[in-house]
């Protein structure tokens, strides 16, 4: 049996059947590049969905890459500062091109961003990078007058990756007409349920358009078509979103009545504290997998992903073993 | 009403400011001839004044300066339990005895006010029997078992007499010999009950990690902290292997332990107490501090450099503190703690804060 996988935030959903059919479409067409007008048509879905003209869409294999991108092409010279823990990708380039790396630490019970710290540090050059929501707290971290705040600064680039968004419905991608110094990354990866397919895209102000203007990234056929038949009728996203939603709750409602501390959410996956040293471990001895924030952020944290109702049951039923109730 | 026990080791923490790490031992004659003040009367006064509900406790106090001097400025009903000679040198023993005499008097928690030796002490004869509040006035104060200050320790007495839950938390053995002799000697000696009031208690001191990406890490925050470096500034290092690393990367030795002053690339101090950094903050005009918090508990002021006193932490002022630590041990921390005895200072101190982790890489993180 393989393992229940709950520790990387994935859909744990099928996209429907003609999404699939449309990546074998791809995959029999091995031999060859993606055609550009079909790109070019993912691009003008993606705007259409994301509401936001089709200039401002950059389209890559996967957020990470376009975040990769960003640093490369922004950190030499600035201070970039992101929040504690991160996933982001490419911390390592950072600390080769930037001035400084500035962590914000999120501690419970809040997991607030210090506002005023963060415009204090703005007086020099900045890349900042935030997760809305955040990873792997779960919360909002920005909301639009914060992000005003923020990019009227103009010494500052403001990158806000909103890999969550359909989860919490929070977003500032309609503000990059008007802001040259914001961008947008997201992805298909989440609640499209095309992890596997690594479409990414950026929506992006003035300054990061420039930058990418000879950015090229193609798709495999197989993640090209996917996409473009994910995004022609993307009403299974909402059906993704809303059995989500409603595992999350009951998961988390279960957790504390076990007796955890669970902290609310507006993504797919749950932070909980626990007393139980090695949980991971625990759990994965049964065959389930969680993340472990223990080693790399506070002790007793860890990261649970919301899976269908028969996995959920699994994982609760595996704490329980674990706690012995 | 609840039975409450009270007892205070009169001398502990009175070799932090003139820099013995202890009094065990009979070092704290030492300490009275280094001109050290007794600091636990300013501890369990602030304590008691901070308990809410001093009508739903009936006292049981050690006899004098192990206690009831203290009490009876507080309108706080009380016995007298136990004898020990006003102003006469306490011991291990007496608090031993006493305790014993307390428990038989059917106490359901005792208060306890001194550091890591008097944490022994109580253990020795309390074991499990009954909860305690350890009252944080020793040098040291590396078991988990202490509140993070004595305010928080009052507000642990009244969750306590409203219900709250018990936790079991460490209680550990310092060679206080090993620590003066600069090395540190830990050891689990035993548990306490406590209230369970988790942002009240403190952690207990997490080794030091000695594997390779900490030494590592080390190294990129040495580099970065000599890099920005003055040679016109004293610079007062703290204890610790992060900062005996800055030295070591400009050739100077630093005593693990201690603190130590260097100015212009030479140590001009070593293991130094209160009255010599006060010293040497009067011939130098610019002066910095650089500290690193202590694991797992996130002390940077007020536990195992008492040496840095309110006086010349006001002297240097909030803005010329530098702290370091390494990335390991900061991302684990949700807070840095800071208790100098002194309200004000810790006040001054409180807030968020840039902590240097690496090459050009810092951790914004609240002070408390």
């Amino acid at each position: 049996m393989s393992p229940i996988k709950l520790n990387m935030n994935e859909i744990p959903y099928l996209p429907p059947q003609r999404v699939i059919e449309a990546a074998q479409k791809g995959l029999s067409n091995l031999n060859r590049y993606a055609d550009p007008e079909d790109l070019e048509l993912l691009r003008k879905l993606i705007a259409d969905y994301s509401k936001v003209p089709i200039e401002h869409v950059v389209v890559s294999a996967g957020s990470n890459l376009l975040l990769k991108e960003i640093i490369h092409m922004f950190s030499k010279g600035r201070s970039v500062i992101i929040t504690n823990p991160s996933f982001f990708p490419a911390i390592q380039c950072v600390k080769q091109y930037a001035t400084k790396l500035t962590r914000i630490q999120l501690v419970p019970p809040g997991f607030n961003l210090n506002l005023d710290f963060i415009i204090n540090e703005l007086n020099e050059s900045s890349l900042v990078i935030i997760d809305n929501p955040d990873n792997p707290t779960g919360k909002i971290l920005l909301d639009k007058g914060v992000v005003k705040t923020i990019i009227e600064n103009k010494n500052v680039l403001l990158v806000v990756d909103e890999a969550y968004f359909e989860f919490s419905g929070i977003t500032c991608a309609d503000m990059v007409k008007r802001y040259p110094n914001l961008a947008v990354v997201r992805t298909l990866d989440k609640s499209f349920g095309l992890a596997g397919a690594r479409v990414g895209y950026l929506l992006a102000g003035k300054i990061f358009l420039d930058a990418f203007s000879t950015f090229y990234a193609s798709l495999p056929q197989s993640s090209l078509y996917a996409a473009i038949e994910a995004l022609k009728d993307h009403r299974y996203v909402k059906k993704n979103i809303e059995l989500t939603i409603k595992e999350r709750e009951r998961v988390s409602k279960e957790l504390e009545e076990i007796g955890f501390q669970v902290y609310p959410s507006s993504t797919n996956f749950l932070l909980i504290r626990t007393g139980i040293p090695d949980i991971g471990s625990e759990l994965k001895d049964r065959d389930v997998l969680i993340l472990d924030l223990s080693t790399q952020w506070l002790q007793g944290f860890v990261r649970v992903s919301i899976g269908t109702p028969k996995e959920n049951d699994i994982f609760l039923s595996s704490i329980r073993e674990v706690l012995k109730v | 009403m609840k039975k409450i026990g009270l007892i205070v080791n009169p001398i502990a923490g009175m070799g932090g400011s003139v820099g013995l790490k202890g009094t065990d031992e009979g070092v704290y004659k030492q300490a009275l001839t280094l001109g050290a003040e007794p600091i636990t009367p300013k501890m369990t006064k602030k304590l008691l004044s901070h308990i809410t509900n001093k009508d739903k406790i009936y006292l049981f106090t050690a006899p004098n300066q192990m206690g009831e001097e203290y009490v009876k400025d507080f309108d706080i009903d009380y016995k007298t339990i136990g004898q020990v000679g006003k102003n006469k040198e306490t011991s291990a023993d007496d608090t031993k005895r006493i305790v014993e005499e307390m428990l038989n008097s059917g106490i359901g928690l005792l208060i306890f006010v001194g550091g890591d030796g008097t944490a022994r002490d109580v253990c020795d004869v309390v074991g499990s029997q009954i909860p305690a509040i350890a009252v944080p006035s020793g040098v040291k104060m590396f078991s988990s078992v202490f509140a993070v200050s004595a305010r928080a320790a009052a507000e642990m007495v009244d969750a306590f007499i409203e219900g709250t839950d018990l936790t079991e938390k460490e209680v550990l053995d310092i060679d206080e010999k090993a620590f003066r002799e600069d090395r540190l000697a830990a050891r689990l000696y035993g548990y306490l009950m406590v209230p369970n009031v988790k942002p009240l208690l403190q952690k207990g001191k997490e080794a030091s990690s000695i594997d390779k990406f900490s030494g590592d890490n080390k190294n990129e925050i040495a580099k970065y902290v000599v890099e920005n470096m003055d040679k016109e500034t004293l610079y007062l290092l703290g204890p610790g292997t992060t900062l005996k690393a800055i030295t070591e990367s400009i050739g100077l030795h630093k005593t693990l332990l201690g603190i130590d002053a260097i100015f212009g690339n030479m140590v001009v101090g070593s293991d130094l107490n209160e009255k010599s950094i006060l010293k040497l903050l009067k011939k130098y005009e610019l002066r910095k501090i650089i500290v690193t918090p202590i694991g797992g508990n996130g002390f940077i002021f007020g536990r195992g450099s008492k040496q840095f006193t309110p006086e010349v932490i006001r002297q240097v002022g909030r803005g010329n503190i530098t702290i370091v630590g390494t990335r390991n041990k900061v991302n684990k921390l949700e807070c840095l703690r800071v208790d100098t005895g002194d309200f004000e200072v810790d006040n001054l101190l409180s807030g968020y804060t840039k902590v240097i982790i690496g090459y050009r890489e810092e951790m914004v993180i609240e002070i408390k």
